[in-house]
């Protein structure tokens, strides 16, 4: 990996173990991954090789057993409540698989949600949302409720929630999961544009293999544990 | 930041128009019902009696108000989770949820004082004309309606809390769940 950049996020010496139906099941077994600022970075593997988990625990939303999660500077596996919920709100944009938009808001005033509890003036909010809105080309569809959005245009509306507040991080599990080819490469191409333009640091998980194209780094995981970084 | 929180709460709440209409309803005809016994139990009426039907009434409401609180928590789990995914804390939520609550509660005692208005108005008309000499020109004194109300902000604030606890245990992660998983 190129050392020119500055360390976004890194694990180091990470386990995290379940408990299911009584079993133990090691999902991260001594992950060590370092992501630079700026990176695109698939995860992928099959299902229940643990890349959710790693994704959760790298955005502070599950907390490691052992090991510690240096986000930009600063080990989160041990911060309060609060304190993930600023960083989350400050540093991370998040895109789901299910799109996970509230129903009985507007797609402007989806984006415009994450902005809510800040101190900025409404104006500003809706301003930045128009933006977030015009990047991901769905400014026309803004007065529209999620469900008469297509599954494509849901997906661009949760990324334009995702970028409104310029995180550090975009998260991305599964985000095309749900979508159609034409749909998954719009956003695909909408978040490599992202990571180019504003320098935002990407973590895509996935267990497509057509998608590793996008990606600077591809991370292959196996039964908890990071098999080969490419 | 709280205030923006409640506006927002208030619109969402505008738009689930099926729970938001049935706890109205429900919410009218219980303040309007337990002021109407208030009236009665003030002046003696139902030889005495009337002060039970005035603990049924809120007893029944308090039940309804954590039903309500548990309701507007339990279906919107994902979106709390969601929230909390980016970047929301557990008191920006339950300024949202307090929102909601406090404003279908004062809706319902908005729409009783308005029923009691134009009830004075129509019988007062009525009376003037010669119509109507027997009923009552004032159904229920302003006295036992604000008595109910506060009484049901009281049950709000014991379903806020119900609601806070709820909320405090809805973990982010849930958001990252498939549907079905």
């Amino acid at each position: 990996m190129p050392v020119d950049k500055d360390t976004m996020i890194e694990a180091i010496d990470v386990n995290k173990e379940y408990r299911r139906a009584g079993a133990i099941i090691r999902a991260l077994a001594d992950i060590n991954l370092t992501i630079k600022s700026g990176e695109f970075v698939i995860v992928q593997g099959p299902t229940g090789c643990g890349k959710s988990t790693l994704l959760n625990v790298l955005s502070g939303l599950d907390l490691p057993d052992s090991g510690k999660i240096i986000f930009d500077g600063e080990n989160i596996a041990r911060a309060t409540e609060d304190r993930l919920s600023k960083i989350r709100r400050q540093k991370i944009g998040f895109v789901f698989q299910d799109f996970n938009l509230v129903p009985t808001l507007t797609a402007i005033e989806n984006v415009e949600s994450l902005l809510w509890p800040t101190v900025l003036r409404e104006k500003e909010i809706e301003n930045r949302a128009i933006a977030a809105l015009r990047d991901v080309n769905l400014l026309e569809r803004k007065d529209h409720y999620p469900v008469q959005m297509s599954g494509g245009e849901k997906q661009r509306c949760g990324l334009a929630r995702a970028i409104v507040h310029r995180p550090r991080v975009i998260l991305a599990d599964e985000p095309t999961g749900n979508l159609d080819p034409e749909s998954e490469k719009q956003v695909m191409e909408l978040l490599k544009q992202i990571n180019k333009d504003m320098e935002t640091t990407i973590i895509v998980v996935t267990h497509r293999g057509s998608l590793t194209s996008y990606a600077d780094h591809v991370v292959t995981m196996e039964k908890g544990s990071i098999k080969r970084i490419k | 930041m709280a205030f923006r929180l409640w506006k927002k709460a208030v619109l969402m709440t505008l738009r689930e128009k099926k729970t938001f209409t049935v706890f109205i309803l429900i919410y009218t005809s219980l303040i309007f019902l337990t002021s109407l016994f208030m009236q009665l139990a003030f002046n003696g009426g139902l030889e005495g009696n009337a002060g039970y039907f005035v603990l049924i009434f809120f007893g029944v409401s308090l039940l309804l108000s954590l039903l309500y609180a548990w309701i507007i928590v339990a279906r919107n789990r994902k979106t709390w989770a969601t929230l909390k995914c980016i970047g929301y804390t557990n008191k920006n939520i339950n300024s949202l949820v307090t929102g909601k609550i406090f404003f279908t509660t004062l809706i319902g005692f908005i729409i009783v004082i308005e029923v009691l208005f134009h009830y004075t108005a129509g019988v007062g008309y009525l009376q003037s004309a010669n119509l109507v000499t027997e009923v009552p020109l004032v159904l229920i004194d302003l006295l036992p309606v604000v008595f109910t109300f506060v009484l049901f902000l009281l049950a709000q604030v014991l379903a806020i809390i119900l609601a806070n606890r709820k909320i405090y245990k809805v973990r982010p992660i849930i958001a990252l769940k498939k549907v079905g998983e």
